[in-house]
């Protein structure tokens, strides 16, 4: 058509020239625009090229025009402060000794530096000549060497020896700096050159030494400036500024070879290794790119040249056209920049085997959280099943070695078949032989089968859980509170671990009905059982127990309502461990006393081999007696090792009976004493004996992994239900099952309540962690719910900050693609370090103690803890433990904390063992005498239902008796710090657990193990009369405040005794912490300042008056004092006199000496001095001998 | 037309793509600033004084008595040996802490006094209750012929706890941040306690014996009156005005109601209480 309209138009233009519609028509303007826009192309793609893709130029401009300005508002400051210390005495002083210390070398120096370089250039005037002679002669050699006739050879010989002789012309300055010309022959020059040489180095020698007082004395004065000046010298900030001049505007790139990492982050981010400290304040930077990096010794430890950046943050450390390029916020990039709360994700990439992070402490909450919470019932996670790993291992070891050991025994029975009817006598000794090698085999199979078993035994008393022991409900629970518990726990106890499981009220009730019939007390034979090992209890004294409870140390992992301990009306007390405030309305008092006494003591012992709950028939059947314990842990039946403890990490806090009973009864009573209190009616369970809800129950504890966290009979081996979580941060985003809310997430809704998102769309790791664990069903929302395909997952109610511990945790958890070099992979005392980790936080040492440095324990936050008699009362710092104690006392500490001895533990008995006790064995007839307080028991009113959970028995049939509770070694004591009213309880370590923990602390502060204590200089009996009088002084009130052994006076102490000291404390530590007690253990009672140095005789003494005898005294007193305290006997102590009281009035008088040589000691503390002297004091105390 | 709708498309997707190469992404709001420097203060001669009286209602609790066995020192020292936390004579309360605070006084700066000084004297500290200024000198001296040491266990400032043993020279000291209030104690006299009350400013005033107090030289405005005892607390007063020239009388009460119960790690052996 088109062709068609052309040619007719060609035709007609022929005829009648119209205007043509191709070349009279004008294409200027359409041209003219297209060029314009072919223009526009060119300068938008130009201007592209050179601002568009490069936005870091404008940032840079920015950053330099900004820190310029604010480097030259500080450096005025800077000069001023320079100028003050420099006005300071101190520091006129030291540069008094500067300028004094070159003045005496100067005459000296001047004449040295004048003749160098005289020789400086005489050298230089004959180098020339001397080289080029010297050259000719090597090159004459190599010719001679390489001549292969003797004649050659010698005529050559004779070049040289001519040469050598002839005169070479030389022009240098003489000393007058004349220039003399010389022609010495090539000796001569040669031995010229030398002399020069030697003569420069001498005076090059002698000048160093010269100066080097005046160096030193300019280094001192140098650092006192630098320590007194608060930032950069003015010299420094000028230097900045002047990299600020001199400003490239390029991309900064940071290149990690090994690594394969390219990070330009520091194109934008300008300010973050500057060495002033840069904020987003206005006075100071002005903009959040350019702020320093928030933690210093962070970089310091991870170098960013290399570690580079997207290592520890992600994102897209290459982008440099966006900020949400670089920081990896888009589609295609896998990695994104971790968000602030997260960004100790980035930690765990290398340190994913550390238990423990320092500074990580977002990550470490995740991960105490990851166990603590019961995460780990459901989840395996590579590491934190180190303990049931390694006893699944032990226990395959033996079954493999058994078989073993079964195949060795057939062989050697056929072997001696063999040589019986063997054909030869040789052959019959060979196969002798081999029969007698395989029955030395079997005991080497025995022997490793032993260690198995023992290692076995071990690990089961290090394996726990993290939910009680459901066996013992019957006894512990009262039955109705079981379905209302199940189907809203977070009701009952706000907080609390055991998550809500989604579950219809008919699931509820079968599952109810299944957990209450599996439990122990299913027959007559295991009622008795439950009834022989849960004796009935007397009432306690309620106030009493609340005492107990608040300062005894349950609120280090346990919480309670405020206002049972009269402090407030909030939750107080850790969070490791349950709320405690209402355990009173669902367990039986019975069961709290004995569980409070010793919560490991288990009703029954569990046969892992037999796979049953042992009853005392079984023991009976073998003539034993039902005795089971740490001590006696080999099943009747198949000698295998028994699970003889409950799985719980509480310990055992050494209660008498009568103090357990009080704390039992006020952790029942205390609610049922406030005002508008009423008792729960908890709906009617009989259903619960109902077995035909058994096998759903069943399927239902299965299918929702109940035994993750519970011991259930029957499903003591249960696997796992859940996802294996350890590579979970690095799983495909697809692979994350968003189910319907995939669209949400993309477009930034949140599904809860369908407003948008603050940080817009969240299809992402982070977006899919935290609406899982805000709410797990989320991910169902929409779905028609099928049975068997429900999401298990139950909800587990975190606050907020806990779903970003969490969220960082599993952000981490990823498979990373960095080199092992640059991995943390920590070995020998680190390594051990990182070991003894998972055995402090699985028993929350930090609970109570201060155990890293900067970390503050649950006990120290609360209130009653404050002020100066609270901090009195908490429980050692830790931070320096290793280097504090002996290796070999914290290992028998840890295993007995109240340290009793052999005979003291000889004299405690059992109790009576066996099914029937009278009820004429009153507990009032074993009330311990160790509670120092009247018995007033059993008068005090229990509430309605406690009377009711005492009168009436869950279980049918049981009978009423009460009885004593087992004895306990070092009742009511603590082993070293008796005055604190916290008691460290024994944890029942495994000496698994016993040498990871003496490890931790002697790697932690790198003690060489094993400890071979250095032998002490015996003191001379002038020595131990002078240490004695010093301490009785009225100056020296040591014993105002350590133990004596005095009960009265050990009461008040505040300090442990002294005669301790020899077996548990090291030296080197006690003149460390006599000398600046604050320096290891901040807001002791220990004071500081107890000694100055004497600068005279270079030795430490003590600030104070001492006794007339000391003036004769030469010897360091710190070093005295150690001495003394290594080698105190229990008569010596005697001798001091106990209670505190001056013992000895003419060794203490008030009008004592004044201090020794008082004008010549400095009294303010000198922390150079200190660290230089108190290393002398130690060297000297070591000698020879150690007296016993 | 499709020629001008086209131009008119790409003229709009070049300026789109312009603009959104000049748009920055992040969020670069400056944070704002610290404090500005302090001014120092100037009186203008209108400055008022405030003065009262804190009485004590309700019975006078009987005080603890002290076992000072433990340091024979001590125990001969002259003195009742009782606990002497609350001194009540006549129905009023010595050593009470009574304080302003407002926004204004901190925006200056005022000279600061001499040394204050406590004294240790037969094994109590003199006085009981103290008032410092920031960067004033705490001189602590020993008059015992026993060893003590001072403890100071603050919150915003630095702890610290040293020896001064009879004869030794006192101990001097600053804080240098304001706190109410630093307590003082002995380790080894658990009985012996102190509190040191550290201000910017210097309107605060301890009770004498007779209870009275007087702040003077208070400028004009309105402050926050509060009154302070160790075992009663804080008896705050918000909007309490002062005007120009103004002589005020503000009195306080406090009464045995509001004491706190020992707390479960009190060391109590170290007291007698009394068999009445």
């Amino acid at each position: 058509m088109a062709e068609g309209t052309g040619s007719e138009q060609l035709e007609k233009r022929v005829d009648t020239p119209e205007p043509d519609p191709i070349a009279d028509r004008s294409f200027s303007m359409p041209l003219l625009l297209f060029s314009l826009l072919m223009i526009g192309t060119l300068v938008w793609a130009l201007y592209d090229e050179v601002v568009g893709q490069r936005p870091w130029k404008d940032l840079q401009s920015d950053f330099v025009s900004r820190y310029s300005r604010r480097l030259k508002r500080i450096k005025p400051q800077q000069k001023n402060a320079e100028a003050e210390i420099k006005q300071s005495d101190e520091y006129q002083q030291l540069n008094t000794a500067v300028l004094d210390a070159e003045a005496e070398v100067k005459t000296r120096a001047t004449e040295i530096q004048k003749r160098i370089s005289q020789i400086d250039r005489q050298v230089n005037d004959i180098t020339e000549p001397f080289q080029n002679a010297r050259a000719w002669i090597a090159a004459k050699n190599y010719e001679m060497e390489m001549t292969p006739s003797e004649s050659g050879k010698n005529s050559i010989r004779q070049n040289l020896a001519e040469r050598n002789k002839e005169p070479i012309q030389v022009a240098y300055h003489d000393e007058s700096g004349k220039v003399v010309e010389d022609d010495p022959n090539f000796h001569e020059l040669e031995t010229m050159y030398n002399k020069l040489r030697d003569e420069k180095a001498q005076l090059v020698t002698e000048l160093i030494k010269l100066q080097a007082p005046a160096n030193e004395a300019r280094q001192k004065r140098d650092k006192y400036l630098q320590d007194n000046l608060v930032g950069l010298t003015e010299q420094q900030v000028s230097q900045l500024i002047t990299k600020m001049d001199n400003f490239e505007y390029r991309i900064k790139q940071i290149h990690v070879a090994e690594a394969n990492i390219v990070d330009r982050c520091e194109s934008c981010h300008l300010g973050a290794r500057e060495p002033i400290t840069l904020t987003a304040a206005r006075s100071s930077i002005g903009r959040k790119v350019f702020v320093s990096h928030p933690e210093k010794d962070l970089l310091t430890i991870h170098d960013p040249e290399r570690f580079g950046c997207s290592t520890c943050h992600g994102g897209n450390g290459r982008a440099t056209v966006s900020a949400e390029k670089g920081h990896g916020r888009y589609k295609h990039w896998l990695w994104p920049l971790y968000y602030k709360e997260n960004v100790q994700a980035g930690c765990n990439q290398c340190h994913n085997a550390d238990r423990v992070t320092p500074m990580a402490t977002v990550l470490n909450r995740g991960k105490d959280l990851f166990q603590n919470r019961g995460c780990v019932g459901c989840h395996r996670y590579e590491g934190f099943d180190r303990d049931a790993d390694a006893l699944a291992t032990a226990r395959q070891s033996i079954k493999q070695l058994e078989l073993d050991r079964d195949a060795r025994l057939r062989e050697i029975a056929q072997t001696r078949l063999a040589a019986d009817t063997a054909p030869s006598d040789e052959e019959a000794t060979r196969l002798l032989a081999r029969v007698d090698a395989l029955r030395q085999m079997i005991s080497q199979i025995d022997a490793q089968i032993d260690q198995h078993d023992v290692q076995s035994k071990y690990l089961m008393q290090d394996v726990k859980r993290v939910g009680p022991n459901l066996k013992e409900m019957k006894a512990k629970l009262r039955k109705e509170w079981i379905p209302v518990w199940l189907s809203d726990p977070q009701a009952f106890r706000p907080g609390t671990k055991m998550p809500t499981f989604r579950l219809a009220d008919e699931e509820i009730k079968a599952l109810s009905a299944f957990l209450w019939q599996a439990a122990l007390g299913r027959d007559d034979a295991e009622r008795a059982t439950v009834s022989m090992r849960v004796a009935r209890q007397p009432v306690g004294n309620e106030a009493h127990g609340k005492e107990l409870f608040k300062s005894i140390g349950c609120l280090a992992c346990h919480s309670i309502d405020g206002r049972a301990i009269d402090m407030g009306d909030q939750k107080i007390g850790g969070d490791f461990a349950a709320d405690l405030s209402r355990v009173g309305e669902k367990a039986n008092y019975d069961y709290i006393v004995r569980w409070v006494h010793n919560p490991r003591e288990r009703i029954s012992p569990y046969s892992p081999s037999q796979k049953k709950d042992l009853l005392p028939s079984d023991y009976q059947a073998k003539n034993l007696p039902f005795r089971f314990g740490d001590d006696s842990s080999k099943s009747p039946i198949d000698g295998r090792e028994l699970l003889v403890q409950n799985m719980t990490v509480m310990p055992n806090f050494r209660l008498s009976d009568q103090d357990a009973r009080d704390i039992a009864t006020f952790l029942t009573n205390w609610r049922r004493a406030m005002p508008g209190y009423n008792e729960p009616r908890y709906p009617d369970a009989s259903f619960m004996d109902d077995t035909s809800l058994f096998a759903r129950g069943a399927k239902l504890a299965k299918d929702y992994g109940c035994a993750g966290c519970h011991e259930i009979r029957g499903y003591e081996d249960e696997q796992r239900i859940g996802t294996e979580l350890t590579p979970e941060g690095s799983k495909p985003l697809e692979r994350l099952d968003f189910a319907l809310l995939t669209e949400d997430a993309k477009m930034g809704v949140d599904p809860f309540t369908g407003k948008d998102v603050a940080r817009g769309k969240w299809y992402d790791h982070k977006g899919f962690f935290e609406y899982k664990l805000r709410s797990p069903g989320v991910y169902e929302k929409g779905k028609e719910r099928v049975e068997d395909q429900v999401l298990r997952m139950p909800n587990i109610y975190l606050e907020d900050q806990d779903i970003d511990a969490l969220t960082t945790f599993l952000l981490g958890s990823v498979v990373t693609s960095l080199p092992q070099s640059i991995r943390y992979n920590p070995e020998g005392q680190k390594k051990q370090v990182q070991d003894g980790w998972w055995v402090v936080q699985k028993y929350n040492c930090m609970g109570c103690h201060n155990v890293l440095i900067g970390q503050e324990s649950t006990l120290m936050k609360l209130p009653m803890y404050q002020g100066a008699d609270g901090k009195e009362q908490l429980p050692p710092r830790l931070t320096s433990e290793g280097a504090r104690v002996n290796p070999d006392w914290l290992l028998h500490f840890l295993n007995d904390p109240s340290l009793t001895t052999d005979a003291e533990r000889g004299t405690l008995g059992r109790r009576p063992v066996g099914p029937v006790r009278t009820a004429a064995q009153p507990a009032t007839a074993q009330t311990q005498a160790g509670t120092a307080r009247p018995q007033n028991a059993g008068t005090q009113e229990l509430g309605l239902l406690a009377q009711a959970m005492m009168q009436t028995n869950p279980i049918p049939g049981l009978p009423t008796q009460a009885g004593p509770l087992e004895p306990q070694p070092g009742m009511n004591r603590n082993g070293v710090r008796r005055y604190l009213k916290a008691r460290m309880p024994t944890f029942n370590f495994s000496p698994n657990e016993l040498q990871a923990l003496v490890n931790f602390f002697m790697g932690a502060d790198a003690q060489q193990q094993p400890h071979i204590p250095e032998p002490m200089v015996p003191l001379t009996a002038d020595e131990q009369g002078l240490a004695r009088a010093l301490f009785t002084s009225n100056a020296a009130p040591c014993l105002k405040c350590h133990m004596t052994g005095d009960p009265g006076h050990d009461a008040l102490a505040t300090a442990p005794n002294f005669l301790a000291s020899a077996e548990r404390l090291k030296p080197a530590w006690t003149a460390r912490w006599l000398l600046d007690p604050q320096l290891i253990s901040p807001g002791t009672s220990m004071p500081s300042e107890l000694f100055v140095h004497d600068d005279q005789r270079d030795r430490w003494v003590f600030n104070g008056p001492t006794p007339p005898a000391f003036q004769s005294y030469e010897g360091d007193h710190v070093n005295l004092l150690v001495r003394y305290m290594f080698q105190l006997s229990p008569d010596e102590t005697r001798r001091l006199g106990t209670g505190g009281a001056p013992a000895a009035p003419q060794t203490a008088p008030a009008t004592a000496t004044p201090a020794t040589a008082p004008a010549q000691t400095s009294r303010s503390f000198d922390k150079q001095r200190f660290d230089k002297h108190w290393r002398k004091t130690l060297a000297s105390m070591k000698g020879p001998l150690r007296v016993p | 037309m499709l020629k001008r709708l086209s131009l008119i498309f790409m003229l709009i997707a070049l300026s789109a793509t312009l603009l959104a190469a000049c748009g920055k992404g992040d969020d670069d709001e400056p944070e704002e600033d610290e404090a500005p420097p302090k001014v120092k203060f100037q009186p203008k001669g209108n400055e008022g004084t405030i003065s009262g009286v804190v009485k004590f209602d309700g019975p006078v609790p009987t005080p603890q008595r002290i076992d000072m066995s433990g340091d024979a020192n001590c125990a001969a020292a002259p003195g009742a040996k009782t606990v002497d936390d609350v001194t009540v004579t006549d129905g009023k309360l010595a050593n009470v802490y009574v304080y302003l605070k407002a926004p204004s006084l901190d925006r200056f700066s005022y000279d600061v006094p001499d040394a204050n000084v406590l004294d240790q004297q037969g094994c109590r500290y003199t006085p009981r209750v103290l008032g410092l200024m920031v960067g004033q000198t705490l001189r602590v001296t020993n008059s015992d012929p026993t060893a003590h040491n001072v403890h100071p266990s603050p919150r915003q400032n630095t702890e610290w706890n040293k020896s001064q043993p009879p004869n030794a020279p006192p101990i001097e000291a600053k804080f240098n941040r304001p706190e109410t209030l630093i307590p003082v104690k002995c380790n080894q006299h658990p009985w012996m306690k102190a509190h040191v009350g550290v201000l910017a400013h210097p309107y605060f005033a301890v009770t004498d014996n007779e209870g009275k107090y007087s702040i003077k030289d208070v400028p004009p405005g309105k402050y926050t009156l509060t009154a302070w005892h160790e075992k009663f607390g804080e008896q705050p007063m918000k909007d309490f005005e002062v005007k120009a020239s103004e002589s005020k009388t503000q009195d306080f009460s406090f009464g045995a109601k509001a004491a706190y119960a020992p707390t479960s790690l009190k060391v109590e052996p170290a007291f007698i209480v009394p068999s009445r």
